[in-house]
């Protein structure tokens, strides 16, 4: 997705579904949905506690206590003890050596031990990163979303003059590296200061100027993206609803805004959630221009503990449920937004 | 008093003379039923009179007035159109294929357009049908929502290109049996069609069209028994045979 040659999404809207999570049978499903409430339960617990919106909130309401955003995030205790997973790991390193050879057959039961124990320390770090990792993503997505809709409707319906505008805006963002836009935006525009001056950073919700820079850097790159997804869906619709459209009177304008695209959008759910979860993994370039996400605080971690492979392994457990619960999310939304005849339940003709 | 009137109409794509000079008149509440070989530019014409296509050259008349005068999306709603492939309103039901164009072109409320639609639903048939999809209807039943969503506008003339081309044989009765109850009660109608019962029944007059050309105008019974031209017989010929 950073240089447009490796990933060319909008080339397929339907390529994404088929074998997502979501459509798992019976007990694994189970599993799945427990394991989810289980981890989702922790983490918006997490936020709830050391959050500085909430802080605010409560300590305007006269509990300043209740909820500490004060605190350094590698200050935060965890909630689960490490402890009796490093007694466990050392028993079972005592076992392992008194197998002798035989020794090996346990010992990565050990390795997986502290890494449990690594992750609940870490693991308060990890979702304050997680907390501006998906306000990062969810909030870029639907910016995006706001402009690429015209964008695609530009570039199916347009004059002459629009679909160039759009192609070139399309094509020049989705031809440079989005780490190149970012440290553009950061670096090169005095964006961060600007932000700074209007004062709506620092505030809560959005901790530092550098957050907001990549809300725009990463709306303005999935738009483009987003924008070629919607393009093709709207291309699927056929020409003859617009016509049948314009038949009964309605005006061009109308006629996508009341029949092309309710039937493109739906359309476009599965390119969409590709996007989606994209997004979500190159949010952590928002790391290199000091924003504190999930990939930022993994570092910092690994650079103090040195535990570079326990923390990359943690921090990849956690992108990786927040990417299957994105995809489990939109299978979901495009079930509910299903029309039949109209997108999901199954290939179209 | 003559509703429609095409004078002289001409349409060319790159280098294909699509109609080479059409005229013809209607009054209100005519039906007028056109026929010809495929690719004849039946549909071209019709497209011409709503302006979904616009003509090179020649002039049509809507109650006199010129229809390039007139505003596009006003002459649409005087001037509904049936479709071949009934090009329904894929994401809305059976009843929301009607409301748009009466909230969206009309303006009415949504409990007014409600209303009518499933007054003009009754009317084809689908009382009971108002809640599907599309996808969860028979073609024919598309058809006659088609003919009701055309209808609700209440345009003064509506244009029927081949509306029973796409369906299958046992379903072409109920939609020819709602088009002969709006001939019956006085609604105009363009109608290309190669039903030759419906013609023979229901058109005020018939006529042939051949490569952009009228070839031959007149009462259904005229041309079926006496045509002055030989492609008109052959023509005819061919259809009423296939129809035994
Ligand atoms: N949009 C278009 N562009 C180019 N050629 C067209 C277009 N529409 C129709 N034609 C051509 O015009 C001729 C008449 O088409 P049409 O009016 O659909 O005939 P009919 O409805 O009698 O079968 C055909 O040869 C067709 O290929
Ligand atoms: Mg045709």
């Amino acid at each position: 997705m950073t240089d447009g040659e490796t990933a060319t999404p909008g080339s397929d809207p339907t390529e994404t579904r088929g074998t997502t999570v979501g459509d798992l049978p019976g007990r694994r499903r189970l599993a799945v949905l427990a394991a989810g409430t289980v981890f989702w339960t922790w983490l918006l617990a997490r936020w709830a506690y050391h959050n500085s919106l909430l802080d605010g909130l409560f300590t305007a309401l006269g509990f300043p206590d209740l909820i500490r955003s004060e605190r350094g995030v590698r200050q935060r205790e965890g909630w689960i003890p490490a402890e009796p997973f490093g007694a466990a790991a050392d028993a079972v390193g005592t076992v392992a050596a008194a197998l002798g050879p035989a020794g090996v057959l346990v010992d990565w039961l050990r390795w997986v031990l502290d890494l449990a124990a690594f992750a609940t320390t870490t693991a308060p770090a990890l979702a304050s990163g997680a907390f501006v990792t998906v306000y990062l993503t969810v909030l870029s997505m639907l910016f995006g979303l706001v402009i690429a809709v015209p964008l695609a409707v530009a570039r199916v319906y347009g004059g002459r003059a629009l679909r160039a505008v759009s192609l070139a805006y399309t094509e020049l963002i989705r031809g440079t590296p989005l780490l190149a836009q970012l440290f553009f935006l950061y670096f090169g525009l005095p964006l961060a200061s600007i932000a700074e001056d209007v004062g709506f950073t620092g505030q809560p919700p959005i901790p530092r100027a550098a957050a907001a820079v990549a809300i725009v850097g990463f709306t303005i790159n999935s738009s483009a993206y987003q924008s070629e997804y919607i393009r093709s869906a709207l291309q699927s619709v056929d020409p003859g609803q617009l016509t049948a459209a314009r038949a009964v009177g309605l005006s061009k304008f109308q006629g996508i805004r009341y029949v092309v695209l309710p039937q493109g959008l739906r359309f476009a759910i599965p390119g969409w959630t590709n996007e989606f979860v994209y997004l979500i993994k190159y949010s952590s370039l928002a790391a290199f221009i000091t924003v504190p996400d999930l990939f930022r605080q993994a570092r910092n971690i690994g650079s103090e503990t040195f535990q570079f492979t326990n923390i990359y392994v943690v921090v990849a457990l956690f992108y990786l449920a927040l990417v299957l619960t994105t995809a489990i999310a939109m299978g979901r939304l495009e079930d509910r937004v299903a029309i039949p005849g109209v997108g999901q339940s199954g290939p179209r003709e | 008093m003559t509703l429609l009137e095409l004078e002289g109409v001409r349409k060319s794509y790159e280098d294909e003379d699509v109609l080479r000079g059409v005229s013809f008149a209607m009054d209100r509440q005519d039906v007028e039923v056109i026929v010809g070989p495929s690719g004849s530019g039946k549909s071209t014409l019709l497209r011409c009179v709503n302006r979904l296509t616009e003509i090179d050259d020649g002039a049509i008349y809507l109650d006199g007035e010129e229809i390039h005068g007139i505003d596009e999306n006003d002459l649409r709603r005087r001037v509904g159109m049936v479709f071949q492939d009934f090009n329904l309103f894929a994401h809305r039901t059976a009843r929301g294929n009607v409301t748009l164009g009466l909230t969206a072109v009309l303006g009415l409320s949504k409990p007014e357009a409600v209303e009518r639609a499933d007054d003009y639903l009754d009317r084809v048939g689908l009382a009971d049908q108002a809640d599907s999809y599309p996808a969860e209807l028979s073609g024919g039943q598309k058809q006659r929502v088609g003919i009701a969503r055309a209808l609700a506008m209440d345009p003064e003339l509506i244009l029927f290109d081949e509306p029973t081309s796409a369906l299958d044989p046992e379903l072409i009765g109920e939609v020819l049996g709602v088009m002969r109850d709006l001939a019956e009660g006085g609604t105009t109608m363009l109608c290309v069609t190669h039903e030759m019962g419906f013609a023979r029944s229901a058109a005020s007059t018939l006529t042939f069209l051949d490569d952009g050309r009228v070839v031959e105008r007149g009462p259904p019974e005229q041309l079926f028994e006496n045509p002055r031209e030989d492609r008109t017989r052959s023509f005819l010929g061919q259809l009423t045979d296939l129809e035994r």
